[in-house]
C-alpha cells in the first residue's frame, strides 16, 4: 500500500450548529412532504375500492383491473419515483445548505464555475 | 417564467392523454365521465401545485439560455409591424443587430437593397449588389451629407453612389439618418436598381422606428450602468470596520484556538471571494445563502453567544434567482442595528419561501433587537440617507427598483424594543 | 434422486463462491476507487440480499397464489418499508456512524438503559425473523429431497440441517456477510426469477388471459376437514356473503386488516437490525440515501416478478395437476394444500429436476443469506454491545468475537427448536402463507418498538434515554399483547388486524417515548450530536480525502509510467 502521508485536506470542513439546524429543518420539510404523498397514494389504492367500483371491477388488459395493475406494478414504480425524488432533493438541499461551493476546485482567476 | 409553463402544459396534456387511454380505451367498462373528469382535475391540481418543487429541485444546473433568442429570430414577419415588434436593434447599433434588421427589411421593399451604416462604415448590406457591398466597407459618399445635416438625402444617379465596381446594379438611393435620441449615429440606406426612387416617406418611417429602438437601447444601457454603479458601490463599500473587527477576532484566537482560527480564515476568504467574483445582478438563492452563512459565522466568532441566528428555508427556494448582495446587507443591518446594541444579544431569523401560485420569492429578515425609532423609520422609508446608516436600505431599494421596476415589495416594520422585520418579495424567475 | 444430486452440486458451487470471495472491509477509499455508482449498486444488491428472505422468495408468490390480489400486499408492504427508511433514517444513521442499533441509541441518548433495552428488542426481532427462515428451509427440504435422514421426518431434517449449516458457518468465521457475497446471492435470486418468468412467457402462457380465466369463478382453497381435504370457497371479507375472486380485493382482508398489514410492513423495515447495520457500511450519508433508492428499484423489480409467478402458479398448477401425478398428490381440486409449494412446483414443471433444484437453491440462498445477516447482527449486539461494554470491557477482539459466536449458536438453536414446534401444515388452512405471516411478526416487533424510537431520536432534539426505554417497552408490550390476543381469537373477525398491530402499537410507543422524554432531562450536547448526525462535514472531508488520494495515486502512477519509459 502507499503511505498515507498526505498533507491533509487544505481546509477542514466544518458546520456550525445554526447551519445544521437550518438544513435539518429543511430536510424535515422534504421528508414530511414526501411521506404525505407516499401515505396518500398507498392509502388511496385500497380505499378507492369502496368509492369507485370501476377501480376493482374494470378490466384493463385481459383480466386485470386498474387496482390489480396498480398493486402489481404501479406501486413499485411509484415507490421508486418517490424515493428518487426525495433522495435527489435531499442531497441537493444538503449540498446547497452545508459547506461551500467546492473549495478544492482549481482556483484560477477565470470566470466562476457557475 | 414562460419557459417553465410550456413543459407544464405539455405534462398536463400528457396526463390527460394517459387518463383517457387508461380509463376510456383500455378499460373494458370505461369509467364514467364525471368521475374521470374529477380525477383528472385532482391530478392536474396536484401537478400544478407540486410542479415548482419538481422543477426547482435538484436540476437547473445546466443553462437554458439561447432558447428565447432563437424564438425571436424565427418570428420573421413580412410586415412593418413585425419589424417594430422584433426589435433587433434593442441592444444598440451593432453589426449583428444591423444584419438582422437589414435582412428583415429587405423583403419589405420590393427588389431594393438595404444597407445600414454607422457614422463611417457599412454595418450590414442585404439585397442586389451584396456581392461587392460588404459590411465593413466605407459608407457611400452621400452618407456624410445625411449624417452631418441629420436629414434624408436622395441620390438619383448611380454615379453619385461612388461604387468602384462597374457591374454594380444600384441606381438610386434614399439615405435616412438614424438617431438615438440626441445624436445621429448612422444611416438607413435603401437602394433601387430600376432608376425609380423608393418613396421617401417609407424610408423615413422605417428609420424613425429604428431610431426609436436605438433610443430605447441607449436608455437601457444607461439604466444598466446606473445599477452596475450601485452594485459596484456596494461591493466597494464592504465595511472596512467589519474587516478590521474580524481580523482582530481572528488574531485574538490565534494562540488559544488554532483550529478555529483556521476555520475563520477560510470563511473570511470565502466571504471576500464571493464579493469579488460575483458577476451579474442575480444569483441562485443557495449562493447568496452561503454568503450570508459565511458572514454570520464571522460575526458569531466576534460576538459569541450574543448573536444567534435561525434559518428557515424552503427546499424550493434554494434554486430561485435572487438579486445579489441584497440579503446579506439586510442581515448585517439586523445584527448591527438590532442586536449589538442590546447587552443580551438576540436572534436574527432569515426566512425564505417560494409561493408557486403567485410565483414570488419572499424573504424575511427579522430580529428581536432594539428596533428602529419611529422617526428614523420614516426617514428610511422616505429614502433619505445619512452617514452612519451603513448598508443603506436606500441602496437596496434603488437597485431592486431598477431590476424589477414596480414588481417587487420591500416592507419594513419595527417597534422600539420589539425588533425589526424586513419583508422582501421579488418575482420568481 | 438426480434432483437431489443437482441440489448438492449447486450448493457446493455457491459455497465455493462464498469461500473464494474472501471477506474484506470496504473503506471509503476502496469505494471511491471502485467508482461511486458501482459502490452504491453493490451495496444496494447486498441490502437486497439481506432483506429478501424466504418470505420474499417463496412467501410472496405463495400469498399471491393463495389469495390473489390481497396476497400482493405483502410484497407491496415489504417494498414500501424502504421509503420511510430513505426519508427518515438512512443518511442520519450513517452519519452518526456507530456500529449497531443499540450503539446508536446508547450514544445518541447517552443512556445505558436505552442501549440494553434495545439489545433485548433487537434479539427479539432477530429471533422472530429467524424462525420463519428455519420453517422455510424445512419446507424446501421436504419438497426437494422428500425424505428425512436418520429416521427423522423430512421437515425436521431440513430445519436441523439448515441450522447446522449456519452454525458451521459461524464456527468457521465465514459469516461476516461481506457486501460482495450478499450482492451475488441477490443477483442469483433475481436471475432465477427472471428465468422462470421468461420460460413461462415463452411457453405461450399469457398473464392477462390467465388472470381473466382465474377471476371468472369464485376463489376456492383447500381446507383440512378432519383429515380429509376439500375445496371450500373463500368468503369475501369486504362484502360478507359474496364470494371472493382472485383478481379482486377481499380474498384475504377487510379494509382494516389491510391497512394494519401495510402499516406493519412499511414501518418494520426501519427497525430491522440486519438491514440497518448494512447502512453503516455506506461510505457517506449521501451514498446511503442513493443506495436506498437502488434498493427500492431492485426490490420492486423482484416483487413484480414474484407476483407474476404467483399468478402463473395458480393457473399452471391447476392444469398440471390433471396430468402430472406428483403434482396431483400435493393438490386438492387443482389447488396446492401448502401455498409455499407454488414456486418449487413451477420450477419442476418448467425446468424438470434442474428447475426444482434451481428454485430450491434459490430459496436456500435466500434463507442462508438472511440468516447470515441476522446472526451477524445478533453476534454484533451480544459481542459488541453487551460483552465488550459491560461484561469484559478490556476484552480483546478475539474474545469479543468468541462471545458473539457463542451467543449466536444459542440463538440459532433456539430458533430451530421453535421452528420444529410449528409444523407448516397445521397452519396452512388459517393463513395464506405461513412463512410470510411469521416474518410479519418480526416486522411488527421492529416497527412497534424500534422504528418510532429511532425516528424520534433522529428528528426530535428532546428525546431522552428514559423516553426511549419507555417507548420500546410500550411498543413491545402492546404489540405482543395484541398479537397474543389475535392468536387466541383464532379466525374471528378482528383477529387478523390484531396480528399486525403496528397501527396501534407504534403510536403508543411514540406517545410513551414523548411523554417520558418531556418529563426527563435531555442528554448533554445535543447540538454536537445534531452536527454529527445531520451535518455533512465528515462526509465532505471523507469525499475530499478520497479525491485527493485518488489524484495522488493517479499522479504517482503517471510518474511511474513516465519513469518506466525513461
Amino acid at each position: 500500500m502507499h503511505d498515507r502521508h498526505d498533507p491533509g485536506p487544505p481546509a477542514e470542513e466544518h458546520d456550525t450548529p445554526a447551519e445544521v439546524d437550518a438544513a435539518f429543518r429543511t430536510l424535515r420539510r422534504v421528508a414530511l412532504g414526501h411521506v404525505a404523498v407516499f401515505t396518500g397514494v398507498l392509502a388511496a389504492v385500497p380505499l378507492l375500492t369502496g368509492a369507485l367500483a370501476w377501480w376493482s371491477q374494470g378490466r384493463l388488459f385481459g383480466g386485470m383491473s386498474p387496482m390489480f395493475a396498480m398493486t402489481a406494478f404501479g406501486l413499485y414504480a411509484f415507490f421508486f419515483t418517490v424515493c428518487l425524488a426525495a433522495a435527489t432533493l435531499s442531497n441537493a438541499v444538503e449540498e446547497r445548505m452545508l459547506g461551500g461551493p467546492g473549495r478544492d476546485a482549481p482556483r484560477g482567476d477565470g470566470p466562476p464555475a457557475a | 417564467m414562460s419557459n417553465g409553463s410550456l413543459p407544464l402544459a405539455g405534462v398536463i396534456a400528457l396526463l390527460w392523454g394517459a387518463m383517457y387511454l387508461v380509463t376510456q380505451v383500455l378499460a373494458a367498462p370505461p369509467l364514467g365521465t364525471g368521475t374521470t373528469v374529477l380525477i383528472g382535475a385532482g391530478l392536474t391540481t396536484a401537478l400544478v401545485v407540486g410542479y415548482p418543487s419538481a422543477l426547482r429541485g435538484p436540476r437547473s444546473k445546466g443553462r437554458t439560455r439561447s432558447a428565447p433568442a432563437r424564438l425571436q429570430q424565427g418570428r420573421h414577419g413580412t410586415t412593418i409591424a413585425a419589424v417594430g415588434r422584433s426589435m433587433p436593434l434593442r441592444s444598440g447599433l451593432t453589426a449583428d443587430g444591423a444584419r438582422r434588421t437589414a435582412q428583415l427589411l429587405q423583403p419589405l421593399l420590393s427588389g431594393a437593397a438595404v444597407a445600414i451604416t454607422d457614422r463611417e462604415r457599412v454595418l450590414a448590406f442585404a439585397g442586389p449588389g451584396a456581392g461587392h457591398h460588404r459590411s465593413g466597407d466605407a459608407a457611400a459618399p452621400p452618407t456624410a451629407g445625411a449624417l452631418s445635416r441629420g436629414k434624408t438625402v436622395l441620390v438619383r444617379r448611380g454615379g453619385e453612389l461612388g461604387c468602384p465596381a462597374p457591374e454594380c446594379p444600384l441606381r438610386t438611393a434614399v439615405i435616412a439618418p438614424l438617431t438615438d435620441g440626441k445624436r445621429t449615429v448612422g444611416t438607413l440606406q435603401v437602394f433601387r436598381c430600376d432608376g425609380a426612387l423608393t418613396p421617401r416617406g417609407v424610408v423615413e418611417g422605417l428609420a424613425g422606428i429604428l431610431s426609436l429602438h436605438l433610443e430605447l437601447a441607449e436608455l437601457n444601457r444607461r439604466q444598466r450602468l446606473a445599477v452596475d454603479a450601485k452594485l459596484d458601490a456596494l461591493r466597494a463599500q464592504i465595511n472596512p470596520h467589519f474587516l478590521f473587527n474580524t481580523l482582530n477576532t481572528i488574531a485574538s484566537k490565534a494562540h488559544t484556538d488554532p483550529e478555529e482560527t483556521r476555520q475563520l480564515l477560510v470563511r473570511l476568504s470565502d466571504f471576500f471571494r464571493y464579493v469579488v467574483r460575483q458577476e451579474g445582478h442575480f444569483a441562485k438563492f443557495g449562493q447568496e445563502y452561503f454568503f450570508v452563512r459565511t458572514y454570520v459565522s464571522l460575526e458569531q466568532a466576534r460576538y459569541g453567544e450574543r448573536v444567534r441566528v435561525r434559518y428557515d428555508i424552503d427546499p424550493q427556494v434554494l434554486t430561485a434567482r435572487v438579486p445579489v448582495l441584497i440579503i446579506q446587507p439586510l442581515v448585517e443591518n439586523a445584527i448591527k442595528h438590532g442586536l449589538t446594541d442590546k447587552v443580551e444579544g438576540g436572534t436574527v431569523t432569515l426566512k425564505a419561501r417560494v409561493d408557486p401560485l403567485t410565483r414570488t420569492t419572499s424573504i424575511r429578515v427579522a430580529d428581536d433587537g432594539a428596533g428602529i425609532p419611529a422617526d428614523v423609520l420614516e426617514r428610511i422609508s422616505n429614502g433619505e440617507r445619512r452617514p452612519g446608516d451603513g448598508q443603506g436600505l436606500s441602496n437596496i431599494a434603488g437597485r431592486l427598483a431598477s431590476l424589477y421596476g414596480e414588481r417587487y415589495r420591500l416592507d419594513i416594520r419595527s417597534s422600539e424594543d420589539g425588533g425589526t422585520v424586513v419583508d422582501l418579495q421579488t418575482p420568481l424567475g | 434422486m438426480s434432483s437431489g444430486l443437482l441440489l448438492v452440486v449447486l450448493l457446493a458451487a455457491v459455497g465455493a463462491v462464498a469461500v473464494l470471495i474472501r471477506p474484506q472491509r470496504a473503506s471509503t477509499l476502496d469505494f471511491y476507487l471502485a467508482g461511486r455508482r458501482v459502490g452504491v449498486a453493490t451495496n444496494a444488491c447486498a441490502i437486497c440480499g439481506d432483506y429478501l428472505s424466504a418470505a420474499s422468495f417463496m412467501g410472496v408468490a405463495a400469498a399471491v397464489y393463495a389469495s390473489g390480489l390481497d396476497g400482493m400486499w405483502y410484497a407491496a408492504g415489504f417494498a414500501a418499508g424502504f421509503v420511510p427508511v430513505l426519508l427518515f433514517v438512512a443518511a442520519p444513521l450513517r452519519r452518526f456512524g456507530e456500529f449497531s442499533i443499540p450503539d446508536f441509541l446508547g450514544k445518541r441518548l447517552g443512556s445505558d438503559g436505552a442501549r440494553l433495552t434495545s439489545v433485548a428488542v433487537v434479539q427479539l426481532v432477530i429471533l422472530a425473523y429467524l424462525v420463519p427462515q428455519a420453517v422455510a428451509s424445512g419446507i424446501i427440504w421436504e419438497l426437494a429431497v422428500g425424505r428425512g435422514l436418520g429416521g427423522l421426518p423430512a421437515y425436521t431434517t431440513g430445519v436441523l440441517l439448515s441450522t447446522a449449516a449456519v452454525m458451521l458457518m459461524v464456527a468457521l468465521g465465514g459469516m461476516r456477510g461481506t457486501t460482495w457475497t450478499q450482492a451475488v446471492q441477490f443477483l442469483l435470486l433475481l436471475a432465477i426469477f427472471l428465468w422462470l418468468v421468461a420460460v413461462i412467457a415463452a411457453s405461450g402462457f399469457s398473464y392477462p388471459d390467465a388472470l381473466r380465466e382465474l377471476s371468472s369463478r369464485p376463489l376456492a382453497n383447500p381446507v383440512d376437514d378432519g383429515g380429509a381435504w376439500r375445496l371450500e370457497p373463500v368468503p369475501n371479507r369486504l362484502d360478507p356473503g359474496a364470494p371472493a375472486f382472485f383478481g379482486e380485493p377481499g380474498g384475504q382482508y377487510g379494509q382494516l386488516e389491510q391497512g394494519a398489514l401495510i402499516v406493519s410492513l412499511a414501518m418494520g423495515t426501519a427497525g430491522l437490525p440486519h438491514i440497518m447495520n448494512r447502512y453503516f457500511t455506506s461510505p457517506t450519508g449521501t451514498a446511503a440515501r442513493m443506495t436506498t433508492v437502488w434498493v427500492v428499484g431492485l426490490a420492486g423489480l423482484f416483487y413484480v416478478l414474484a407476483g407474476l409467478l404467483g399468478i402463473a402458479a395458480r393457473s399452471i398448477v391447476q392444469d398440471a395437476s390433471a396430468d402430472t401425478p406428483w403434482v396431483d398428490r400435493l393438490t386438492t381440486g387443482g389447488v396446492l394444500r401448502v401455498p409455499e409449494h407454488a414456486m418449487p412446483v413451477l420450477g419442476e414443471v418448467f425446468g424438470g429436476p434442474a428447475g426444482l433444484g434451481a428454485v430450491a437453491v434459490g430459496a436456500l440462498l435466500a434463507v442462508l443469506s438472511t440468516i447470515g445477516g441476522l446472526l451477524l447482527a445478533s453476534a454484533a449486539s451480544w459481542g459488541h454491545d453487551i460483552y465488550e461494554r459491560y461484561l469484559n470491557p478490556r476484552a480483546t477482539q478475539r474474545q469479543a468475537l468468541r462471545a458473539g459466536r457463542g451467543a449466536v449458536v444459542l440463538v440459532a438453536a433456539l430458533s430451530a427448536a421453535l421452528a420444529l414446534a410449528v409444523p407448516p401444515e397445521s397452519l396452512s388452512g388459517q393463513f395464506p402463507s405461513i412463512v410470510a405471516t411469521m416474518v410479519t411478526w418480526a416486522f411488527v416487533l421492529a416497527g412497534s418498538a424500534l422504528t418510532p424510537v429511532f425516528i424520534l431520536a433522529i428528528w426530535w432534539r428532546r428525546t431522552t434515554g428514559p423516553g426511549a426505554v419507555a417507548g420500546m417497552a410500550t411498543g413491545t408490550a402492546v404489540a405482543v399483547a395484541m398479537g397474543a390476543a389475535g392468536l387466541l381469537l383464532g379466525d374471528a373477525g378482528a383477529a387478523q388486524a390484531l396480528l399486525t398491530p403496528t397501527l396501534v402499537s407504534a403510536p403508543c410507543a411514540a406517545a410513551a417515548a414523548v411523554a417520558v422524554s418531556l418529563a426527563t432531562r435531555p442528554p448533554k450536547d445535543v447540538d454536537g450530536m445534531w452536527t454529527r448526525m445531520h451535518g455533512t462535514a465528515a462526509d465532505r472531508r471523507a469525499v475530499r480525502l478520497a479525491r485527493l488520494t485518488m489524484a495522488g495515486l493517479g499522479r504517482r502512477s503517471r510518474e511511474h509510467r513516465d519513469g518506466g519509459r525513461r
